[in-house]
């Protein structure tokens, strides 16, 4: 232990010494290692991106109707019993899925798409409270602001229809209680309870709503069906099961499926294709490594002598080098390091406004790092005991007069 | 009380057609002996010398001990030879030797003061005044924080002479140590040494070409005369003492 701390000490010293030769070596070894951590980091961070933009979107799960049909409660119930499931909801007709709003302080009258929407939401995310009854909407950026109000606001809403030959208009005081992100709804809409939507079609059909007070025919269908649905899978990976369920049942739907192949089978191939190149560069990198180490050794074959001569052992010569190129390794990886790190920032700027917020294009974790440092630690390891090993081998005194 | 028996040790060596063979037919050191090795240069001093510091395997052994202590028993070795006991041979080299250099051998990256603590400091042994005292007997204590680079070749040489004897080893080895030095200069250092060693109670050989300045030291002078065999193809060195 005393003497392998004193080999230590040598090799830090003659390191020091040497300090133009030990850049070099470090500088080489950056020069190799700094580019295919940038690569590896691209990759990750591309394909990350594309994973979680995937993943985090849950646009990419929901599962369209093409056309209209008929769906009974009894369909719900075995939709949302489904596993792959996480979210489904009636759609009403979609002629009487509009309605005319105005902020109760005044201001324009907007012609706003109704959502239907209930517990677990897919499209609104954490935090943001589900509308209940058949008084409360949360509104959708666009419209938010085109109404010029804000949660907690009050809204009037308005629809008409034509009943027994006359034209008829009827108001309804809705209540803000969210506005969604600008991300989740592109148009003028608001998500409402399905209580809501289903009143506002029974008053455009020309039934009587009692709840709010509405005139009209009485007699409810007693088996309500509806023409449409909001579906969303639990992941993007069940979205294709799901598609191929519901077109066993003869429902034509539409999906973002073929993306979702597209994306895993791009993170396929940029994997494999990483790997290509990280095995080509790895080879090139502990051949060099090994190179100049080896050569470093046959340099200093004369002193590691003089050391043999005063009394090491062939094992602690052969950790003099193994020292030295852990140095090198451990120097070269922290330069690689900061070099990747000053790239991967300015790409990130560069890319900032291609990107959504909080994506990237280019990232390495911290156990990425640590495999980095352990592959150059090892490989210079391994090139430096072989150089070590066949200076220690040679006699001593062959060494010592060799000018 | 030997410290040196060798009997029939043998070393040939090649290159390129010539050969070269070192016979030592008997060889018999005793403790605090101050031996001088005199002859010109490629009669095979070094080969001798590295042969008597184990650093160079012989040819042949008829037998080779080494008796480092009085009292101790020898140390046979031949046999450490014959099963490349290497790192033995490295331990008794750090404990019991010490070598001084035809050039410096120091290294370039320690102090003078590492350079001379050296084999103390892989022995483990304590830090004491010793390397303080060398040096101010050998002239250079003014350079102990120096590196060996910034040093002349004399001054190396006396550092190399002070690492040599800074862990008090049984014996010194020095191969042609004024060599590269002026003869004023070199008679100065070798009476340094010589005296050095006096003191110290350690047997020295030193190989030199030149015997003048040996000679009033009081060395003892190995002889050995070289011939050459089989049409000159062979050059052959006996050594005898």
């Amino acid at each position: 232990m005393r003497r392998l701390s004193e080999v230590l000490w040598l090799a830090m010293r003659d390191y020091r010494h040497e300090w133009v030769m030990s850049g070099c070596f470090v500088l080489a070894l950056a020069a190799v290692l700094a580019p295919m951590m940038v690569l590896f980091g691209l990759k990750v961070g591309i394909v990350g991106s594309m994973i979680d933009r995937l993943v985090g979107d849950p646009r990419n799960r929901e599962i369209q109707a093409v056309g209209s049909g008929r769906f009974g409660p009894e369909w719900f119930e075995d939709m949302r019993a489904r596993r792959e499931v996480a979210f489904v909801v009636p759609r009403t007709r979609s002629i009487a899925a509009l309605m005319d709003m105005q902020a109760e302080k005044g201001g324009r009258i907007l012609s706003v798409e109704l959502i239907p929407t209930a517990p677990g939401e897919p499209l609104l995310g954490e935090g943001m409270p589900t509308p209940g009854g058949l008084h409360q909407v949360v509104l959708s950026d666009g419209a938010a602001r085109k109404l010029e109000v804000a949660a907690g606001e009050r809204l009037d809403g308005s629809l008409a229809r034509t009943f027994q030959g006359r034209s008829e208009r009827v108001h309804l005081q809705l209540e803000v209680v969210g506005v969604a992100r600008p991300a989740v709804f592109p148009r003028d809409g608001a998500f409402v309870p399905l209580d809501l939507l289903s009143a506002l079609e029974e008053f455009r059909d020309g039934r009587a709503v009692p709840a709010l007070g509405w005139e009209g025919d009485i007699g409810e269908d007693p088996l309500r069906t509806y023409p449409g649905f909001r579906l969303y899978a639990r992941t993007v990976y069940d979205v294709a099961p799901l598609r191929d369920a519901l077109a066993a049942q003869g429902v034509e739907v539409r999906t973002r499926a073929e993306d979702i192949d597209l994306v895993q089978s791009m993170d396929r191939n940029l994997t494999a294709v990483f790997w290509l190149v990280a095995a080509v560069g790895l080879v090139g990198f502990a051949l060099s490594l090994g190179a100049s180490l080896w050569a470093n050794v046959e340099r200093k074959r004369r002193e590691l002598s003089v050391l043999r001569l005063v009394g090491f052992r062939t094992s602690e010569i052969v950790w003099f080098p193994v020292f030295q190129a852990g140095f090198t390794a451990l120097l070269g990886w922290v330069t690689a390091s900061l070099i990747y790190l000053g790239v991967e920032g300015s790409m990130n700027r560069m890319f900032a406004d291609r990107l959504e917020a909080g994506g990237v294009v280019c990232r390495l974790l911290s156990e990425h790092y640590a495999v980095a440092a352990a592959v150059t630690l090892a490989a210079a390891a391994m090139a430096a005991a072989l150089g070590g090993w066949r200076a220690a081998r040679v006699e001593p005194s062959e060494g010592l007069r060799e000018v | 009380m030997l410290i040196y028996h060798l009997r029939e040790v043998v070393k040939t060596r090649e290159s390129e057609g010539v050969a070269f063979r070192l016979v030592v037919p008997s060889l018999q050191i005793a403790l605090g002996e101050k031996i001088a090795l005199i002859g010109q240069s490629g009669c095979g001093k070094s080969t001798l010398l590295d042969l008597l510091a184990m650093i160079l395997r012989p040819t042949e052994i008829g037998a080779f001990r080494f008796r480092p202590e009085p009292g101790a028993p020898p140390i046979d070795i031949a046999e450490h030879w014959r099963y490349r006991r290497l790192n033995d041979l490295g331990d008794l080299r750090k404990q019991r030797m010490g070598y001084v250099m035809q050039t410096g051998g120091l290294l370039s990256y320690l102090s003078v003061r590492h350079n001379i603590g050296l084999s103390r400091r892989l022995l483990g042994l304590p830090e004491d005044d010793t390397i303080e005292e060398l040096a101010d007997a050998l002239g250079i204590k003014r350079h102990l924080d120096k590196l060996p680079g910034k040093l002349s070749v004399g001054e190396r040489q006396r550092v190399a002479i002070a690492r040599a004897l800074a862990h008090r080893p049984s014996i010194v080895i020095a191969d042609e140590p004024t060599a590269p030095l002026d003869p004023i200069a070199a008679r100065k250092i070798m009476g340094l040494f010589i005296e050095l060693v006096e003191q110290m109670h350690i047997t020295v050989i030193v190989a030199s070409h030149d015997w003048t300045h040996v000679d009033k030291l009081g060395l003892r002078r190995l002889s050995h005369r070289t011939r050459q065999k089989e049409g000159g193809s062979v050059t052959e060195t006996v050594v005898t003492g």
